[in-house]
C-alpha cells in the first residue's frame, strides 16, 4: 500500500480530538500520530489510529527511540514500532536528534547532544542501525534546547547538517525550536537556516514556547508567537512549502482552534511566495 | 566513552538531585543562568513530564489530596523509582505503594484504595484486545469437554474487593456522571466489591453484590462447571445468566488448566 501524500499544514493528533475526528472528518490535510502514545500492539489506542489512518495521510512522530544514547537499542521499542507502522502505512516516521536514556533510566525527555566529531559519528551509526531496523528512511527533528556542554566544538547546525549528510536521513525542522534554542543560547536562527541543505529538509513542525524571562521554554502550550511566524516565513522561502504541522500538548485547545493555527500556517504558504 | 560518561551524570542529575552540580561541570555557564540552573532546567522539566503522567493516571486521588501534596509525593516517587521503559503507558504502578507508605496517609488509606482503582483502570484500558469465544458451540460439546468446560472474564477485567467505598468516591468525582454520589455524604467504610473490564472503547466500573462477586471469582479461579456446580448450586443459572448478559464472561475453553 502506497500511502497518501502529505501535503499543507497538518495537526497533531491528541486524544481529546480523536472521537470528534472520527465522528465528523473534518477536512484535515494530515495528521501525525504520537507514536509513543501507540505501541501497545492490539490495544485500544491502536484500534484508534488504524481508524485515522483509514481516513487521513499519516506520519508517525516519536520520542522515544533515543537515537543519540550509548547503550544499546531496545529491541521490543523497534519491533512494536515498525509493527505499527506495517499497519498505518505512514507517509514517514520521525523522531529527535537527541537521547532519552541512560544508566538503565528513561528520561522521556529530550535531552541535548554534545556537538562534537566524536558524538557525529555515534549518532550517524546510530541512525543507520534505526533505519535498517525499521526498514525506510528516518525523518530527524532538531530540539529545543536550554544548555550547551563545555566539550560542543561545533555549532548546532554544523551538527545536524553533517549527522543528515552522514546518516543519509531527512531532516523535520521544528521552527519554533530553532528560536528557542538561538534565544536560550544567543545565536542568529537565521544563519541556521541559511545552513541547513534544502533538500534535505522533509517537513516543519510550528508550536508556542513559554517565555520564562531568563529562557525560553518550549512547551507546546500557546499559539504559535509572532516571532516564529516571522522566521517561519523565512523558512518557506528557503525550504519551499514543504508539510508543516502544528504541535499543541498543553492547554490543548479544541479542534477547532488547532485547525485554524494550521490554516494561518496555510496562508502563510500562500504568502511567502505572493 | 566520554559520550556515556555525560549521560549517566546528566541523567543523574534528573533524578537525583544532589548530583545537579557534578552534572552542571560538562555545561557552559551563558547569559544570567548558571550552569546548575540550566542542567535544573531539566531536571523540571523530565519531572513535569513525569508529574503529568502520574496526574493523568491518579486523576481523583489528585483531587483528594491537592495539588501540593501530591506534587511533593509525585516528585520523591519520581526520584525513587525514575522510568526504566520506554513505554510511558509502563510508569506509575509503584505510586500506589509509595502513597501506602507515606506517613500522612496511615489514617487515610482509603486513599490509597482509590489509587489501586485508577491503576487498574489504566491497565483495563491498555489490555489488548481479544476475541469472544462464539457461544452457540457450546451446544455441540462432548461430555468430555462439558466435564473440563471452564469460563473466563475478559483479560482486561479486574475483580477489585475494598474495605472502603472506592466506586462510589470514584463516581463522585467524575464531572460526567449527574447522578453522581455527593461526596460528603459517602460512608467511607462502607466495603466494596467492583469489577472492571473494557469492552471495545468503553471501560465499565461497576460494583458487586456478594454473590457475583464470589461467582466470578470462582470463574477466575478457573473452577469447571462441575465444581461450579457444586458450589453455586440451584444459584447457578441466575449467577450465570447474569454474568453473560452484563459481558461479564467473555470466552470458555474446553481444555484443563496448565
Ligand atoms: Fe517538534
Amino acid at each position: 500500500m502506497t500511502p497518501n501524500p502529505i501535503l499543507g499544514c497538518g495537526i497533531g493528533l491528541r486524544f481529546q480530538h480523536i472521537d470528534q475526528i472520527l465522528a465528523d472528518k473534518p477536512p484535515i490535510p494530515w495528521l501525525e500520530i504520537l507514536s509513543d502514545n501507540y505501541l501497545t500492539p492490539g490495544s485500544v489506542q491502536q484500534d484508534y489510529a488504524i481508524e485515522i489512518a483509514q481516513h487521513y495521510p499519516v506520519t508517525l512522530h516519536g520520542v522515544g527511540m533515543s537515537l543519540g544514547a550509548t547503550e544499546p537499542f531496545n529491541d521490543e521499542y523497534f519491533q512494536r514500532l515498525k509493527a505499527l507502522a506495517d499497519q498505518l502505512h505512514p507517509a514517514w516516521i520521525s523522531d529527535h536528534l537527541c537521547w532519552t536514556s541512560a544508566h538503565g533510566w528513561v528520561s522521556h525527555d529530550l535531552l541535548p547532544l554534545p556537538y562534537t566529531e566524536e558524538t557525529i559519528k555515534h549518532v550517524v551509526q546510530r541512525i543507520r542501525e534505526a533505519q535498517d531496523r525499521l526498514e525506510r528512511r528516518l525523518v530527524i527533528e532538531n530540539v529545543s534546547s536550554y544548555l550547551q556542554y563545555q566539550e560542543s566544538a561545533l555549532t548546532e547546525w554544523e551538527f545536524i547538517t553533517a549527522v543528515a549528510e552522514e546518516a543519509d536521513c531527512k531532516l523535520l525542522l521544528d521552527v519554533n525550536n530553532i528560536y528557542v534554542s538561538a534565544f536560550n543560547h544567543d545565536f542568529d536562527p537565521c544563519r541556521y537556516l541559511d545552513s541547513i541543505p534544502i533538500e534535505r529538509v522533509q517537513q516543519f513542525h510550528l508550536a508556542g514556547y513559554e517565555d520564562k524571562g531568563t529562557h525560553l521554554l518550549d512547551t507546546h502550550g500557546h499559539p504559535v508567537s509572532d516571532s516564529v511566524w516571522g522566521l517561519y516565513k523565512l523558512a518557506l522561502q528557503r525550504f519551499g512549502a514543504l508539510p508543516t504541522l502544528i504541535e499543541w500538548d498543553n492547554n490543548i485547545p479544541s479542534l477547532e482552534e488547532l485547525l485554524a493555527e494550521a490554516h494561518k500556517a496555510t496562508e502563510a504558504h500562500i504568502h511567502a511566495f505572493a | 566513552m566520554p559520550l556515556l560518561e555525560l549521560q549517566h551524570s546528566l541523567i543523574s542529575a534528573l533524578f537525583q538531585r544532589d548530583q545537579l552540580a557534578e552534572a552542571a561541570k560538562r555545561v557552559k555557564a551563558q547569559g544570567s543562568l548558571s550552569s546548575e540552573q540550566r542542567v535544573g532546567i531539566y531536571r523540571n522539566s523530565a519531572h513535569g513530564i513525569l508529574l503529568d503522567c502520574l496526574e493523568s493516571l491518579y486523576p481523583v486521588c489528585f483531587e483528594l489530596v491537592g495539588t501540593e501534596f501530591f506534587g511533593r509525593t509525585a516528585h520523591n516517587f519520581i526520584d525513587q523509582a525514575p522510568p526504566t521503559s520506554p513505554f510511558l503507558a509502563d510508569y506509575g504502578a509503584g505510586f500506589v505503594n509509595h502513597l501506602a507508605e507515606h506517613p500522612a496517609l496511615q489514617e487515610m488509606l482509603w486513599i490509597v484504595e482509590v489509587a489501586k482503582l485508577e491503576w487498574a483502570r489504566h491497565a483495563a484500558w491498555h489490555t489488548v484486545n481479544q476475541v469472544a469465544s462464539d457461544f452457540a458451540q457450546l451446544e455441540g460439546l462432548s461430555e468430555a469437554q462439558q466435564a473440563e468446560l471452564r469460563f473466563q472474564l475478559p483479560a482486561s477485567a479486574h475483580l477489585i474487593s475494598s474495605n472502603t467505598s472506592i466506586h462510589s468516591i470514584w463516581l463522585a468525582h467524575q464531572e460526567e456522571y449527574p447522578e453522581k454520589p455527593q461526596f460528603e455524604k459517602i460512608d467511607l467504610q462502607e466495603a466494596q466489591q467492583v469489577l472492571l473490564f473494557r469492552e471495545q472503547r468503553r471501560l465499565h466500573q461497576t460494583t458487586l453484590s456478594t454473590d457475583d462477586w464470589a461467582f466470578l471469582q470462582a470463574i477466575q479461579q478457573q473452577l469447571s462447571m462441575g465444581e461450579l456446580a457444586e458450589q453455586f448450586a440451584d444459584q447457578l443459572p441466575w449467577l450465570f445468566s447474569v454474568a453473560m448478559q452484563e459481558g461479564w464472561i467473555y470466552s470458555f475453553t474446553t481444555t484443563p488448566p496448565a
